[in-house]
């Protein structure tokens, strides 16, 4: 990915003896770095992979035989693996789609100058400062049916869904676990976003404003487009958080309902039944998936930082 | 992308984006690298517990389990050394609930922890932790205690043909109801059908997708004449009786008998609901009669044991909690003196009339002390002695989950019970057939 150290339109690179001194230099002062990453994230990782290779029996203490590709064949065979696949994209797209648009929203709004504005900024975070699960047991309590918050709000305002069982019915189970985690962590997306808006200078929309163009103009043509690497860094980052979800549905429904998400089915098989290949390979499987969604991310969604920015020269 | 550095996106596209693309792969690495799970630990020839050695006991015995919410663990362990004099005992609290105490459990035993000497083990683990060879054999000792245990606990504790723990305390199932509303039921049909005749009087039990949920069904079925494996242990569950039930309970919902937010309950929330007094039946554990007996509802609830199935004999799902000594344990006489103790008779009694809990001395229910403590020892004798047990094999928690899940498609309306029952039996197969 983060290969290309030349960029052609730099010019040719003229390397003197003491730049290569240099380089040598920066290798070494990032070495210990490097050994410390390949230590924290490759060992790990390459462990759970040979793991996936590998049944354990739960029968046998001791007892494990090599048996390739097989957990991979039978998980890609699997309809738990798929559903929890499509269960866990419909809620990463629907939360941070939301995430991402509220957040934005908020920014703007944290971003005017008015009184109590350090404040403010600090409480809004305080949804993302409540551990997940203690928000995920409040948010099963206003949703139960005849005595939680909302369906009694709902029903004494004669509104629909006050009569529903909310985390017992396909589709509104996983409305609940959508709102929750837009609850929780939209505060975190419109600090990344806050922090882009910043960088935005003054003089750009001081210009807009000669030119004569209109408040949602300015924020078409300039805020949006300028936004745009901050917008994309919240979103990759949700998204990543978002595909690898589990206290959530752990704790509403169990995964029932439409609700299993990848890293469930993955806890399931390591920790309830002991499968430590099979539940290995799910792992193995829910962080490619990952993987290849951040670098679909850097590829598309970071072209276009260089698309505006050529449109812009 | 650098948050702090206060230049423009636009001069520093070609940085963004790699920055961009490391930070995202170094974010993947990172979070997904805690997936792996431990590797199993080396096979074991299990050492077998001495009956005798606990009268020659001493020093300390540490007993490990889930979190001590009536006190009985930490009650019995204080007793304990009161009365022995010789060997102090302590309860050590390692999960908040019997899931988390559960992994907590595993962990020690596959990294071959002395930190305890008994684990309270749920009836249910013995045959996954017996098959590892992670406890100490306690067939002595459980024949040696035999003649003051009900029968149908020590079933619990065995796994070919050894007994791997003693039974410290069981639970049967039991139904709660108003009886200024609704009758004691004799059958579940008269059951369903009381509870659909008005609002009020609805039936609510565990019908979350959980564990809760195979006790809920199996308890019906076994009353139809159901099972899930037999003594062969081949696996049975499609069958006649399995439609049979699920047809019922899916029917049950439908035509309100039972409330369908019982889909979304576990043991408390029915507790509540039913606490409420918009129902008229309640299935729950006996540790909640001493918390109906805190309630409006004190003088108007009855206690019932689980009914039968119309045809058929009342049955029920055996719970309860063993005592099971660890392979690695530095104090196994100890060990054994503390189970010597917390299955007398004697002790047996306060597990009733102290905690709430049902004994597993069946002398202890017609104790007149515990009957004025706990009125409906009757019942609950019934209950236990009727009660079975959950089907028994080292992959127990693959065949619940293909119980509970397909019991709660069928249930939510998602899937046919002819499908249901097809996919649960395949599942249970496959289980079955785990290396």
């Amino acid at each position: 990915m983060a290969t290309r150290t030349i960029s052609p339109s730099r010019g040719p690179a003229k390397t003197s003896g003491r730049d290569r001194a240099e380089r040598k230099l920066a290798f070494r002062m990032t070495a210990p770095s490097l050994v410390i990453m390949a230590l924290v994230a490759a060992v790990p990782i390459g462990y759970a992979i040979w793991l996936s290779l590998n049944q354990y029996s739960v029968r046998t203490a001791g007892l494990s035989r090599f048996v390739g590709l097989e957990n991979y064949i039978n998980a890609l065979a699997s309809r738990e693996w798929w559903a929890a696949f499509g269960q866990t994209f419909l809620f990463a797209g629907l939360s941070v789609t939301l995430e991402l648009i509220l957040g934005t929203a908020m920014a703007l709004l944290l971003n005017l100058a008015f009184k109590g504005r350090a404040v403010l900024r600090t409480v809004v975070l305080l949804p993302y400062a409540i551990i997940t699960v203690v928000s995920a047991i409040t948010w099963q309590t206003m949703f139960q049916p005849n005595m939680g918050l909302v369906t009694n709000v709902l029903s004494t305002l004669g509104l629909p869904g006050g009569d529903v069982v909310w985390l017992g019915e396909h589709g509104y189970a996983m409305a609940v676990i959508v709102m929750a985690d837009v609850w929780k962590t939209t505060p975190f997306a419109a600090l990344i976003i806050l922090a882009g808006l910043q960088v935005i200078s003054a003089e750009t929309y001081e210009a807009a404003e000669l030119d004569g163009a209109s408040k949602w103009q300015t924020f078409v043509n300039i805020t949006l487009p300028l936004l745009r690497p901050a917008i994309v860094l919240a979103a990759i980052f949700r998204t990543m958080d978002a595909l690898r979800v589990f206290d959530l549905p752990f704790v509403l429904t169990r995964g029932a309902n439409g609700t299993e998400s990848m890293s469930m089915l993955a806890y399931t098989q390591l920790r309830e039944n002991r499968l430590v290949g099979e539940g290995s390979a799910l792992s193995i499987l829910t962080f490619l998936t990952v993987m290849v969604v951040s670098v679909i991310y850097v590829r598309f969604a970071g072209g276009n930082i260089r698309d505006v920015a050529k449109e812009e020269q | 992308m650098d948050l702090n550095r206060p230049a423009s996106p636009l001069q520093n596209k070609a940085t963004n984006r790699k920055a961009l693309a490391a930070t995202a792969i170094a974010t993947a690495l990172l979070l997904s690298a805690c997936g792996g799970g431990a590797a199993p630990q080396g096979a074991e020839q299990a050492a077998a517990a001495d009956p005798a050695s606990g009268a020659n006991a001493s020093g300390a015995v540490n007993i490990c389990g889930v979190k001590d919410a009536s006190g009985i663990y930490k009650g019995t362990a204080e007793a304990f050394t009161k009365a022995n004099g010789k060997v102090t005992a302590k309860y050590t609290e390692i999960g908040a609930t019997t899931d988390e105490a559960r992994t907590q459990i595993v962990q020690r035993l596959e990294g071959k922890s002395t930190e305890c000497d008994l684990f309270l083990t749920d009836v249910i683990w013995t045959s996954e932790f017996a098959s590892q060879g992670w406890l100490l054999d306690q067939t002595k000792l459980v024949e040696a205690n035999k003649d003051r245990l009900i029968p149908s606990t020590v079933e619990t504790t065995k796994y070919q043909d050894k007994y791997w723990a003693s039974p410290f305390f069981t639970n049967a199932g039991l139904i709660y109801y108003q009886k200024d509303k609704v009758a004691k039921p004799e059958t579940w049909q008269q059951l369903y059908a009381e509870a659909a005749k008005a609002p009020g009087d609805g039936y609510v039990y565990q019908g979350k997708q959980y564990e809760g949920l195979t006790v809920n069904f199996l308890e019906m079925l076994y009353s139809a004449g159901g099972e899930v494996l037999n003594d062969q242990g081949e696996v049975k569950i499609d069958s006649k009786e399995t439609r049979e039930v699920l047809n019922f309970m899916s029917d049950g919902l439908k035509n309100g008998s039972a409330d369908r937010a019982v889909l979304t309950y576990n043991e408390d929330p029915a507790r509540l609901a039913y606490e409420s007094g918009d129902f008229g039946y309640q299935r729950n554990w006996p540790h909640v009669y001493r918390l109906l007996n805190a309630t409006p509802l004190a003088s108007s609830f009855g206690v019932a044991p689980l009914p039968a199935w119309e045809g058929g004999k009342a049955s029920g799902v055996l719970g309860g909690w063993n005592l099971a000594i660890s392979a690695h344990s530095t104090n196994q006489a100890g060990a054994v003196a503390f189970i010597d103790f917390a299955t007398t008779p004697e002790w047996q009694k306060h597990v009733a009339m102290d905690y709430s809990q049902a004994p597993v001395n069946e002398a202890a229910y017609s104790d007149a002390a515990v009957l004025q403590k706990m009125p409906f020892a009757t019942e609950l004798l019934a209950s236990v002695k009727g009660a079975k047990p959950r089907p028994i094999s080292p992959v127990y928690p693959q065949i619940s989950q293909a119980i509970y899940k397909n019991v709660y498609a069928v249930l939510s309306g998602t899937t046919s019970t002819e499908d249901a029952v097809k996919k649960m039996a395949d599942e249970i197969t496959t289980a079955k057939a785990s290396f």
